[in-house]
This record gives C-alpha cells, sequence and structure tokens, in this order.
C-alpha cells in the first residue's frame, strides 16, 4: 500500500473522531488536495462516524471501525466499514429545510450534499459506506 | 479547537479555531453555556478562523440560540465564508442563525 491509499482504525468513542480529522488533513496535504475536499471529506466522515459510534451498536463494548481514503486519478473516495446494526444511510428520509425546529437529520444530508456519489452495502455482518468525491 | 474571547461593551466575542467536529463541538458548547451562565447574553460568535464545522457543531449553536432567546439575549455570527459558507448554505441554517457580514455588524446587532 502507498501513499494514495490510507487506512486507519479507530474504537467506537467519540473522541477517535479527532484522529480521523487529522488523518484526512494529512492526507489531503499529501496529494495537495483543495481546501473544498479537506471540508467535503472531513465533515461527511464526521457525520458518518459520529452516527454509528451513536447509534450502530446495542452493547456497551468495545468495537473497531476502519476508514480508508483512497486517491485515485479525478477523484478520492472515503470508506466506513463498521460491524453495527445494520443501517442504510441513504434510506434516511430526506431532510425538511423548511421546518423552523430543525435541530437533526443533517448528517446525512452533509453527506450526500458534499460528496458526488455515496454507495452503502451490508456484506457478512459488515457495513460499508463509500463516499467519493470528483477532483475538479 | 481553540476558543479565543474577547469583550467589545456588553458583547463577548467568541472566536473558535479549527475545527468544530463532533469529537469538539461539546466542549464548545460547554463554553457558550459557561458565558450564558455567567451572564453574558450578548454573544457574537466570529467563524472567520475555522476550518469547517459539522452538524455536531451546528447543533451547538442553535442549542445556545435557543437558551440565549430564553434569557432575552442575542447571538450573531460572522465571519462566514468560503467552505463554511457553503456548508451553512446546505443546511440553510441562514435561516435559523442571525449572520452579519463584519464584526462591526454583528456587534451593533447584538447590543
Amino acid at each position: 500500500m502507498d501513499d494514495r491509499c490510507v487506512e486507519t482504525r479507530i474504537r467506537n468513542q467519540i473522541a477517535e473522531v479527532e484522529s480521523v480529522a487529522e488523518t484526512v488533513s494529512r492526507f489531503c496535504a499529501t496529494h495537495n488536495l483543495s481546501n473544498q475536499l479537506l471540508v467535503a471529506l472531513g465533515v461527511s466522515l464526521d457525520e458518518a462516524l459520529s452516527n454509528i459510534i451513536r447509534y450502530a451498536y446495542r452493547d456497551r463494548g468495545d468495537h473497531s471501525i476502519l476508514v480508508r481514503l483512497d486517491y485515485q486519478p479525478g477523484s478520492v473516495a472515503a470508506t466506513v466499514e463498521d460491524d453495527g446494526q445494520p443501517f442504510d444511510p441513504l434510506s434516511a428520509p430526506p431532510l425538511d429545510l423548511a421546518a423552523p425546529d430543525r435541530d437533526s437529520g443533517f448528517g446525512i444530508h452533509f453527506i450526500k450534499n458534499l460528496m458526488d456519489d455515496v454507495r452503502y452495502i451490508r456484506t457478512n455482518g459488515i457495513n460499508r459506506l463509500e463516499m467519493r468525491k470528483r477532483i475538479v | 479547537m481553540d476558543v479565543i474571547e474577547q469583550l467589545a461593551g456588553s458583547v463577548t466575542i467568541v472566536e473558535p479555531r479549527g475545527r468544530i467536529d463532533s469529537a469538539t463541538a461539546k466542549e464548545f458548547g460547554d463554553r457558550l453555556s459557561e458565558l450564558l451562565n455567567s451572564g453574558r447574553h450578548q454573544l457574537v460568535i466570529d467563524l472567520h478562523s475555522i476550518t469547517y464545522i459539522s452538524s455536531a457543531g451546528f447543533r451547538q449553536l442553535l442549542i445556545a440560540k435557543r437558551s440565549i432567546q430564553d434569557k432575552n439575549g442575542k447571538l450573531v455570527l460572522c465571519g462566514i465564508s468560503g467552505e463554511v459558507k457553503r456548508l451553512f448554505d446546505i443546511g440553510a441554517f441562514d435561516e435559523l442563525l442571525p449572520i452579519y457580514p463584519t464584526r462591526e455588524a454583528s456587534i451593533a446587532n447584538a447590543q
């Protein structure tokens, strides 16, 4: 594996998300990616990981969450894999931006709007969310 | 994330620096609560030094806004441009939070 692909694992603790943000920052610097890409990757991974950590696990045990960043010609992919409850974030109802008291449901909304292509698959007890952004 | 604070008369200017994300949002929200509980009910939050703010950070801003309204105070924002403005646009947060183009305008409207 060269620096085009970076993998890291975090525990299901919200403080661990900080290390992913640092990894994203280094990855973007290594590949000279724009601030727009850094923000899209950073916010989307924060939303995906915080949702998993808060809602995916019914037990109180330790779990490991995989994060992979993959630099390809013309695009960057951020992939998250967890062994929590099956959950397809793309199945969540769209956020009602007209609701004046809205204060939840922003996370998936951000991911859908910041990334160009988002795919979810559940295989062998693992949730896999792949989020791709074109380099323009 | 660091938070720089300044006073402008009765107005407290809060300037977070770095990322306001799920790992730092609670610390940011706790600081805003401390200011409110210490009687600082006129807040300007200047976001020009943040890299980005995720939904966890926006949630803290909305919580602070409601708390300040309950105390008849004011919370206004400034320093929002570039990618941070794009995040505000995506969530239509400009409809939920008062935003001014400059720190001076924010201070005037927080009083």
